[in-house]
């Protein structure tokens, strides 16, 4: 019994690492831009259809997809960063909502128009299992955790000691101020949604090999699923955003266990709007950021 | 529009009440312009006009960004479709019905709901969609699960001892327009009461509104509750239309779809709302020419709104209404 | 002067409209004398358009073919496709654009079965012939026929048959009584098991865990460790055909694979999805309208054609497709013209002979088909025999 549970935790810790790493450039975005991006689940996908095409066109390695997926995606959101995301610098939410999800549906019809519409299967990967501590693991899962765990010890580092980070603590703060002191809004707007992008679609690639099925409409789902952790996260916030997605990863992976499967997809949103009851300002947040 | 400009506006010829006329002589003689699709079309748009006239209310009125429609959507529809389906009652009573459900469904979901603000409320919204399709999903007995309400049948009517049943495309676009007529006007009439100068009182300004007397809360809730009874009223027509009620009601696509209405005619102006679902269903139908490009037409239509036409077609139709002779 | 400027926007604006409501009515009025005249409505944007665009290239495959080889008795086919986005309404709306603008008499459509059932009494009321190529959903043949819609067809096999030839071989053939159920989250996956359950009792198997997975679901784990740990000799599993490899490797990474049997339908058959977990999918059982492997001329011929012409494999919904799309050509070459009302009573009586076998309709409009069963060994998909039956209509 103990096992069982402490197998299902372990599940949903590695789930929750891919939401995590999703989930961070989502809020980070938020907290510069003020605007829910609808449209990041489809840079996952990017990430992933680039690192299909290097290995299925290209004939490249595993290793060296990585490097084109997160490429390709950067390539990209460089150019709606510059078209469309800069220029969403103070408008209101609902034209956020509106171009966001009009990007989503470019992209993600784009690449099914080039690519055609079926699925695809992603060859690549450590796929093997390995067994620690009595669990059976894919050698991919504990990868995409290690990765994790670097890239929001990055992210710490970064948010707090570089000068971008400060930069974008600044915006998210008073966007006003910023241009008063000389703060180039659009230009910190405008890297960390590449930033953002870029770790959406790592996100993508290190999936891939266990998730096997790309798609064009595979980025969907996964902005369903960060959408509640960046609210329980707290808006813009870093560290909380790291924990709201394991407690949803553990909490999904439970309900899938315990309840049934048919239920995974409701845990974000039903956890979020309990939590709501409680909290409403997120679970992490120190300040109120509505 | 500012005081200044109706001011120095000239009003030597009024258009208005002749443009009416056309108006109502052309959505009356709709069905015998164009083809049978023409007529489908405008009742898509007619369906899809009455979650957005509550979406309205909310969003340009109120200030409230919302992503429940499809919800309360998919209650109505669901709640049409298995009385008629169980029962056999007359349309106008599961009509009434659907709104009556929908409007009590919203009351406790509001409650909560309402107490968060912006991206917390909007998500919140959104997750009563989510949760909805899950509980139709998964509540087989009531819903039939993923099989889905299908064979629901054509609107009936029975008024004392007449009975009939309305079949066709012409007759429901009828039935569909005269709801739409009824609709208009209630959202009209609650947005030139009082109550309606209340509301654009707590979108610009809560806590003013509040300081002034103006109990906001009572305010939105009902706001709210009367936003899903006009959604729930949408769905009843939307499930007799298409016959058909599944789980797929519930979408998140739905919900935007009524938000791009709303915004694409212009948030906060009845006749905004009218012509956003004409245009919504104009612009998706015609962009069939090219079903590959289809949908990334469209997401660039959604960008040139956004940047473009800011405040959607709004500045563009009191221009028009100027123009005809009308102040405001 | 901002008066004119004002006249002027008003004018442009006016136009544009009127112009954008008038394109529709002009190009739908174009009428071509002896062409058949077919509607393809499939999922072709959104999530859904991985099943939508092997339907697509499945039809447009056949229609090519029978176009090359001079026609149908020298009429050639004319292919209109909509898009239905896997919602009804828009499916609705496709089909309204098909008939009264593009002026169609047959549709083939669409893959989501809430779709099909909009559409039915669209196609109904407009008397045109809806041939379904993929939704399984029973309902869609109890109201067709003698059942009430006279002009919808199903070219598809029903669950029931499915669920029965599987229960019945996993039974029998492999002993199997302990079965745990994880399958799509959709009508198909759900009507399935209920078929199921009713067989299952006959043959002595129980269910021990009940899992359905929502479309798009990726992460297996939670419930096959609870399935590795309930002892289920078997995973009944009716599934979308790009989940099977997913679930398969995850198998393997719980030490499921070559313990616990696959069994049910979702593509485990296809080279590709048996190359990303061969031991995952040894053993496995599946009921199949049609699989790449079949071993008949016009089935092989079919594959190679597909494959070099669009560079990928085909599968399931892309044959169904090119299947419906040759015995509604069958059925206008017996009816000996593209009349709709004569097609609709040839494809009654037809006797069409499909690459892997003889089809015809019930009274319901339900086309018999036979059901492929095989199990894969070695890596290999091997028949083990194909079974035809009849459906069990409720009593109305």
């Amino acid at each position: 019994m103990f096992s069982t549970v402490l197998e299902q935790f372990v599940n949903g810790i590695v789930t929750g690492s891919v939401y995590a790493i999703v989930a961070v450039g989502m809020t980070m975005i938020f907290g510069v831009l003020r605007a829910i991006n609808f449209a990041h689940g489809e840079y996952y996908m990017l990430g992933t259809f680039g690192a299909w095409f290097a290995i299925d066109y290209l004939g490249l390695s595993y290793e060296a997809s990585i490097v084109v997926g997160v490429l390709a995606t950067v390539v990209v959101a460089y150019v709606i960063g510059q078209l469309v995301m800069r220029r969403m610098v103070g408008a209101p939410a609902e034209s956020g909502v509106l171009a966001t999800l009009g990007i989503a549906l470019i992209l993600q019809n784009a690449i099914i128009f080039v690519f055609g519409g079926g699925y695809k299967f992603f060859a690549g990967g450590y796929i093997e299992p390995v067994s620690i501590l009595g669990f059976s693991l894919a050698q991919q899962r504990i990868l995409i955790l290690v990765v994790c765990l670097l890239v929001f010890v990055g992210l710490e580092l970064m948010v707090t000691y570089s000068r971008l980070g400060m930069a974008m603590r600044a915006v998210s703060q008073n966007v006003d101020c910023c241009g008063v002191v000389g703060i180039d809004v659009p230009q910190v707007v405008l890297r960390t949604f590449i930033l953002g992008a870029a770790l959406a679609a790592l996100s993508g690639v290190l999936t891939a090999p266990v998730n096997v099925s790309v798609y064009g409409g595979m980025g969907e789902l996964i902005t369903f699923k960060t959408l509640p952790i960046i609210i329980m996260g707290g808006l813009g916030n870093v560290r909380g955003t790291f924990f709201a997605a394991m407690i949803l990863g553990v909490a999904e992976s439970l309900v899938a266990t315990y309840v049934g499967l048919q239920f995974r997809d409701t845990v974000g949103f039903a956890t979020l709007i309990l939590m709501l009851m409680w909290r409403p300002h997120g679970l992490f947040s120190t300040q109120a950021r509505f | 529009m500012s005081l200044t400009e109706t001011a120095q506006q000239a009003r030597r010829r009024d258009y208005r009440i002749p443009l009416a006329a056309v108006l109502v002589v052309v959505a009356l003689a709709a069905p015998f312009i164009g083809s049978r699709y023409v007529t489908h079309s405008l009742i898509i748009a007619l369906i899809f006009m009455l979650p957005a006239h509550g979406l309205n209310l909310l969003v340009g009125y109120t200030g409230l960004l919302s992503l429940a429609q499809a919800a309360f959507f998919g209650i109505g529809a669901y709640t049409a479709g298995l009385l008629a389906v169980t029962y056999g009652t007359s349309f106008y009573v599961n009509l009434i019905a659907s709104g009556l459900v929908t409007g009590a469904i919203a009351l406790p979901l509001g409650i909560p709901a309402l107490r968060l603000r912006s991206t917390s409320f909007v998500m919140c919204t959104l997750g009563f969609v989510i949760i909805g399709q899950a509980i139709s999903k998964n509540w087989i007995s009531l819903t039939r699960g993923d099989m889905g309400l299908s064979g629901i049948p054509k609107p009936y009517f029975e008024l004392g001892p007449l009975s009939f049943t309305l079949s066709g495309t012409t007759n429901f676009y009828y039935l569909a327009l005269i709801i739409g007529a009824m609709a208009t006007l209630a959202a009209w009439a609650i947005v030139r009461s009082p109550a309606g100068r209340n509301m654009v009182a707590i979108r610009e300004n809560e806590i003013l509104a509040e300081s002034l007397g103006v109990p906001t809360w009572h305010y939105k809730l009902i706001v709210f509750m009367i936003s899903a009874v006009f959604a729930g009223v949408g769905g009843c027509l939307y499930a007799y239309y298409l016959s058909v009620v599944s789980p797929l009601t519930f979408q998140m696509y739905y919900s935007t779809t009524m938000l791009i209405i709303v915004l694409g005619g212009g948030a906060g102006m009845i006749s905004g709302t009218v012509f956003g679902s004409l245009l919504f269903v104009g612009l998706t139908e015609a962009l069939r020419i090219t079903p590959e490009l289809r949908m990334i037409a469209y997401g660039l239509c959604l960008l040139i709104l956004v940047f473009w036409f800011k405040n959607g077609f709004a500045p563009l139709i009191n221009r028009f209404w100027n123009a005809i002779g009308g102040a405001r | 002067m901002t008066h004119t400027i004002t006249r002027r926007m008003l004018c442009i604006s006016t136009a544009i409209l009127t112009i954008a409501g008038a394109v529709p009515l002009v190009t739908g009025a174009a009428q071509a004398a002896d062409s058949i005249k077919l509607g393809i409505v499939a999922p072709m944007s959104g999530p859904n358009a991985r099943y939508g665009a092997f339907s697509m290239r499945g039809a447009e495959l056949a229609v090519k073919d029978i176009n090359d080889a001079g026609g149908v008795d020298g009429m050639k086919i004319e292919l209109f496709n909509a898009d239905s986005q896997g919602t009804p309404v828009e499916g609705v709306s496709a089909t309204r654009r098909l008939i009264d603008q593009d002026g169609v008499d047959f549709i083939i459509g669409d893959v989501s079965s809430s779709v099909t059932l909009a559409m039915q009494p669209v196609a109904e009321d407009a008397e045109v012939l809806l041939l379904n190529a993929a939704s399984s959903n029973p309902k869609i043949t109890y109201q067709a026929g003698v059942g009430g819609f006279k002009w919808t067809y199903r070219n598809y096999p029903t669950d029931e048959n499915r669920a029965l030839i599987v229960a019945k071989y996993a039974a029998e053939q492999r002993s199997f009584t302990k079965f745990a159920v994880l399958s799509v989250d959709s009508d198909y996956g759900r009507s399935a098991i209920t078929f199921t359950k009713k067989y299952l009792p006959d043959f002595k198997g129980q269910i021990l865990s009940e899992d359905y997975y929502k479309e798009g679901e990726v992460d297996f784990r939670s419930v096959l460790a609870k399935i590795r740990d309930n002892g289920a000799q078997a995973i009944i599993m009716y599934g979308l055909a790009d989940t099977t490899p997913i679930v398969a490797r995850q198998m393997i990474e719980l030490g499921l694979a070559g313990k616990v049997t696959l069994i049910g339908n979702g593509e485990f058959n296809t080279e590709k999805t048996i190359k990303s977990a061969p031991s995952a999918l040894e053993g496995a059982v599946e009921a199949a309208a049609w699989l790449p492997a079949f071993d008949s001329p016009a089935s092989k011929a079919f594959v190679e054609k597909f494959t070099t012409t669009y560079k990928e494999a085909p599968n399931n919904h892309a044959y169904v497709h090119w299947d419906t799309v040759n015995l509604l050509a069958a059925a206008v070459k017996q009816a000996g013209s593209a009349d709709k009302e004569k097609v609709r009573d040839a494809l009654s009586k037809i006797k069409y002979k499909s690459p892997v076998g003889d089809v015809s309709f019930d009274d319901h409009n339900q086309a018999r088909l036979p059901m492929i069963l095989l199990q894969i060994e070695n890596g290999k998909p091997s028949i083990k025999g194909a079974y035809t039956a009849d459906i069990q209509y409720p009593a109305k």
